[in-house]
């Protein structure tokens, strides 16, 4: 191993390799609670030091673990010995066109950073996990990240049409695989293949993204239920309106009194929350602002607000908590283990919207029984639900514990004809639970599949090993 | 008067590396890497706190320019500012 570093030092310079143990440790965890160890991390500024990194790797058998922001919730960038690949020198932004509805990137590009630069053309790359402001570019491909708006713009799997990645082979091969167009027949779907792969295949070092322009107007709307059913009936009958909304967020009554600890809100928040946001032009402004009330207040809400703009609804404060879900849950957390430090793990399942509200049932009940405190919410609009609970880093019988409860939590999803990762991955944490589910589908053979296409690209199983299959 | 082991210890163990603090970082582009953004700095003060020290981890806390901008968007409420600056002074003593 030492070998090998210093050969990589060699042939990058020392100024891209660290092997400060204190630095590598910051490589080495996630926000999931899980560490290890790497030995050293390498950060490429092109395409060319990729390839020379993975053609070193290769010849001396040394695994390799590409990461972005570290912000992933399954394990999926964990390192185990071997050399961590940051993309933080891979910022830029290489071009964008307007006519074409494209950006070039490269895979340490963040999310809000690219989102800034594309308002100057009033133009937006539309997934926006929660971490949009440090999730990077790469980083959300790996994880084929979904986000809020993931029921109006879908995840990544969507909105990526080209890219560059480099195999981890003799030669470090550097490949381009799909077009610059939307419609793309080029055999195989090799983008579509990558994008959710976690880096096991092949690292992706630039892409090409479609973008989309900014709404012209947006309608927020944001109602407190005193009932599940209540808010349940308001979702059932927007789903079911014709209308397709930007966002639409869930936060059961238990989590809004969390989420009210951690931040002001000037007005009334009690009950069961229900967001929604439906862009449109600005003539059906009033019109669709004053449906959205009369559909909250006949399905049972106590309380609406509504503003005319994402502006306006920032200055009210009405998504404030649920951006501050995070933040509730690790109050929540700290709270029951006071002086500890804490792990927060958001369950991602999905679930059919015509079973939303059994899920979210489900979970409660299987949570009580387990003497778990939950909180609940979730993009509801396409049915993924981030139930989370927390124990303390040091317990292992509380880990033990709520894994038990993903287990619980997956079997209510594949039961409702679900899935047991939306968005997140499968990472190392999940590894049982999609095992799980192909069981349940009677389709076991697919990962088969998957294991057979993981060794014709990765024969020597470098590439982030150990993770989904 | 506060320990300041004890202190930096409670008060960065609670980091749980979610990185919404980096963003609003002016050090860590410049730097190049996790180590010069707080989540970096938060958790090398725990090292340093054991007796580690390096010429990265000098780099990493004395570039920091204290203006405490990560503090406002740190959901464990983590004052990393003031956690960087009590580093500073065990790293110095």
């Amino acid at each position: 191993m030492r070998a090998f570093v210093e050969e990589l030092r060699g042939v990058l310079g020392a100024s891209k390799v660290v092997v400060d143990p204190a630095i590598v440790s910051l490589y080495s965890r996630e926000p999931t609670g899980l560490s290890s160890e790497a030995m050293a991390v390498v950060f490429p500024e092109n395409a060319g030091d990729v390839s020379r990194i993975l053609s070193l790797a290769y010849k001396h058998g040394v695994p390799v673990y590409p990461q972005g922001s570290t912000t992933d919730l399954s394990g999926g960038a964990l390192p185990e010995r071997g050399v961590v690949v940051s993309f933080e020198r891979m910022n830029r932004v290489l071009s964008v066109s307007i006519l074409d509805s494209t950006v070039d990137v490269e895979a340490g590009v963040r999310l809000g950073d690219l989102n800034i630069e594309l308002s100057r053309y009033k133009y937006m790359f539309p997934v926006d996990p929660g971490s949009v402001s440090i999730a990077t570019v790469g980083g959300a491909i790996n994880a084929g990240a979904g986000g809020l708006r993931g029921a109006k713009y879908g995840t990544m799997r969507d909105w990526v049409l080209g890219l560059t990645i480099v195999l981890p082979d003799e030669r470090g091969s550097i490949v381009r695989v799909g077009c610059r167009t939307t419609k793309c027949r080029q055999g195989y779907d090799l983008v579509r293949l990558i994008v959710g792969s976690e880096g096991t295949l092949a690292v992706v070092t630039d892409a090409t993204l479609k973008i989309t322009p900014l709404p012209e107007a947006t309608v927020v709307s944001l109602a407190f239920f005193p009932t599940l059913e209540g808010f349940y009936e308001a979702y059932r009958v927007i789903k079911s309106s014709g209308v397709q909304p930007l966002m639409m967020e869930f936060m059961d009554s238990e989590t809004v009194e969390l989420a009210k600890q951690t931040v002001d809100v000037s007005f009334k928040a009690e009950g069961n929350m229900f967001l929604v946001a439906v862009d449109c032009n600005v003539e059906a402004v009033e019109r669709i602002e004053g449906w959205l009330r009369k559909v909250m207040i006949e399905s049972g809400a106590t309380s609406v607000y509504t503003a005319r703009s994402m502006e306006e609804a920032e200055e009210m404060k009405l998504i404030a908590l649920r951006r501050n879900l995070f933040a509730a849950q690790i109050a929540m957390t700290a709270k029951l283990y006071p002086g500890k430090s804490i792990v927060v793990h958001p369950e991602d399942i999905a679930v059919p919207p015509s079973k939303l509200l059994e899920a979210i049932r489900a979970i409660r009940a299987v949570s009580d029984e387990m003497g778990l405190k939950v909180s609940i919410g979730g993009h509801v609009g396409d049915g993924n639900i981030h139930p989370a609970v927390g124990y303390p880093l040091d317990d292992e019988k509380a880990r033990r514990k709520v894994y038990e409860w993903y287990r619980e939590v997956a079997r209510i999803a594949l039961k409702l004809g679900g899935t047991v990762s939306a968005e997140h991955g499968i990472g190392v944490i999940k590894k049982e639970l999609l095992q799980m589910e192909l069981e349940h589908m009677g389709s076991i053979k697919a990962l088969e599949i998957m294991r057979s296409i993981k060794r014709v690209f990765d024969p020597k199983n470098i590439l982030n090993p150990g993770k989904v299959v | 008067m506060k320990n300041p082991v004890e202190w930096i210890v409670a008060e960065a163990s609670r980091c749980v590396y979610c990185g919404f603090c980096e963003p609003l970082c002016p050090t860590l582009r410049p730097g190049g890497h996790r180590g010069y953004g707080p989540r970096g700095r938060v958790n090398i003060a725990l090292l340093v706190v054991k007796g580690y020290k390096s010429e990265e981890v000098v780099k990493a806390l004395y570039t920091c320019l204290l203006c405490a901008a990560c503090n406002t968007a740190c959901p464990a409420r983590i004052d990393i500012a003031e956690v960087i600056r009590e580093a500073r002074v065990l790293l110095s003593s």
